[in-house]
């Protein structure tokens, strides 16, 4: 991308600012890049999304009616549509910016994207929420994106025939995959933190139990695990400080 | 009907379509992987812990790789393969498109695999699929600047309460995510108990002899093990 002569300068002075620059400066650089390219591979995907009906309706001549399309999309919006909202919100804090652009352009975001950015943090003993935890999350993520994809194209591609040489005893562990990630997940948390995730568990399963529905659920719980954290944490500060 | 309308789904121009979208979601990856290296050592990340980021997210990704390619099987048949790729490689589950399918035959008065499953029924289908999964791409491509504002603002009143909040958010997701989970059945409720308690020793134990690699497995590892005890306890 270096032909682009605007970069080539933005490049210059960044290196050559950096010495006496924060790190807060630089992060600002990521986080403008990430912006810029995270928003021009949305787009294009987002256009990209049009060509299939574009082309089943006008090019095929096989159009439904735009009733038939606009009843679908209500019904599919009237399923779906709070999360479109709720999920970029209730993942941004965990993701950050660049997390958010790469996880939701290739989905599977709790039970991909999220083990993969937390396991590279901890690897790396990145504290989360750091900077560097940030940066070791887009990597974690990236190449997360990248297999996933590789994956599933090898699939198809053999026409499932791989999947077929899967024992069935096999398969059917993989029943369980869910709760094994989130409960791995959890513990590569709470270890640090046992309390926190005791908290979290409390929480998560009065949410599950209250009669509330079903689609705030996560984010409710996402919200009183950080205020209950938040003023955890400013207890222990007025103890340190008295 | 049906295999008229599989043979367009699994036509020349939708494997085209297909490819171009893969290709968006790989160059993406490489992209933010380019930028996120140059930005490494400024956060005090060395050359070592970028190779040991990369490794740990490519062992925690097999896992949940081949359990979301188990469940898009089931959408090859309703879908055609090409379809399937583009919808399960972008932004979007088995569980959500499968609903979508459902919802946009039935907007056209059909159900899925019935015998007036027609061209028009299929392109409703994927009209609510292609537009309804914009949402999230939308959403993301437009406020996620409003997002990182706010969590400017936020770090400049008090930089250590963004650590808190990350920290928390994760917590709650997960606390959540893991209940709604191990409610389901005993294999499931052992299942994500013992993947826990798995993670936590090799944690302590990664720390205290302070061996490294052991940390970029942890996930593989104890996702492993859990999906195994969940297997034989049910």
């Amino acid at each position: 991308m270096s032909v682009i002569p605007e970069k080539v300068i933005n490049e210059r002075v960044e290196r050559t600012v950096r010495p006496t620059t924060v790190s807060s400066d630089s992060i600002g650089v990521f986080h403008q890049k990430a912006h810029f390219w995270g928003r021009t591979t949305l787009f294009l995907l987002i256009a990209m999304c049009f060509v299939p009906p574009l082309y089943l309706s006008f090019v095929l001549d096989a159009h439904p009616g735009w009733s038939a399309i606009i009843t679908g999309l209500i019904g599919y919006a009237s399923f779906v549509g709070i999360f479109w909202v709720l999920e970029p919100i209730t993942y941004y804090p965990t993701l950050g910016v660049a997390g958010t652009y790469l996880a939701f352009l290739t989905g599977n975001i709790a039970n991909m994207c999220l083990p993969c950015s937390a396991a590279a943090q901890k690897a790396v003993d990145a504290e989360t929420g750091s900077r560097k935890a940030e940066i070791a999350g887009v990597f974690g993520i990236a190449v997360a994106s990248i297999t996933n994809i590789l994956v599933i194209v090898t699939i198809i591609l053999s026409g499932t025939y791989i999947l077929s040489l899967i024992p069935p005893a096999v398969e059917s562990a993989f029943n369980f995959i869910l709760p094994a990630i989130f409960g791995a997940v959890l513990g590569q948390f709470a270890y640090k933190k046992p309390l926190y995730g005791i908290i979290a568990i409390i929480v998560g399963m009065a949410v599950l139990f209250s009669p509330i529905v079903g689609f705030i659920k996560i984010a409710l719980t996402v919200g009183i695990v950080i205020a209950i954290v938040l003023f955890m944490e400013k207890q222990k500060e007025k103890k340190v400080v008295g | 009907m049906m295999e008229e309308v599989m043979a367009i789904a699994n036509s020349t121009a939708f494997w085209i379509i297909a490819c171009i979208v893969v290709g968006i979601v790989l160059f993406q990856a490489i992209i933010f992987m380019r930028i996120a290296w140059k930005s490494a050592p400024d956060v005090g990340m060395s050359s070592n812990d970028v190779k040991t980021a990369v490794r740990t997210g490519f062992v925690s990704s097999l896992g949940p790789s081949f359990g979301i390619a188990i469940i898009l099987v089931s959408l090859i048949a309703l879908l055609g393969s090409p379809i399937t790729l583009m919808r399960i490689g972008i932004i979007g589950s088995a569980a959500t498109e499968t609903g979508a399918a459902e919802i946009g035959a039935s907007a056209f008065g059909t159900t899925l695999g019935a015998d007036d499953f027609s061209m028009e029924a299929f392109t409703t289908i994927v009209w609510t699929m292609c537009l309804g999964g914009m949402g999230w791409l939308l959403f993301t491509a437009l406020f996620t600047k409003t997002l990182g504002k706010s969590q400017q603002k936020i770090e400049k009143k008090n930089p250590k309460v963004m650590a808190a909040v990350s920290l928390s958010a994760m917590l709650g997701a997960f606390g959540y995510l893991i209940s709604d989970q191990m409610v389901t059945s005993f294999g499931h409720f052992s299942a994500g108990g013992i993947a826990l308690i798995v993670m936590v020793l090799i944690m302590i134990f990664a720390e205290k002899v302070n061996i490294a690699w052991l940390k970029e497995w942890a996930l593989g590892i104890s996702m492993l093990i859990g999906m195994v005890t969940g297997y034989f306890l049910s």
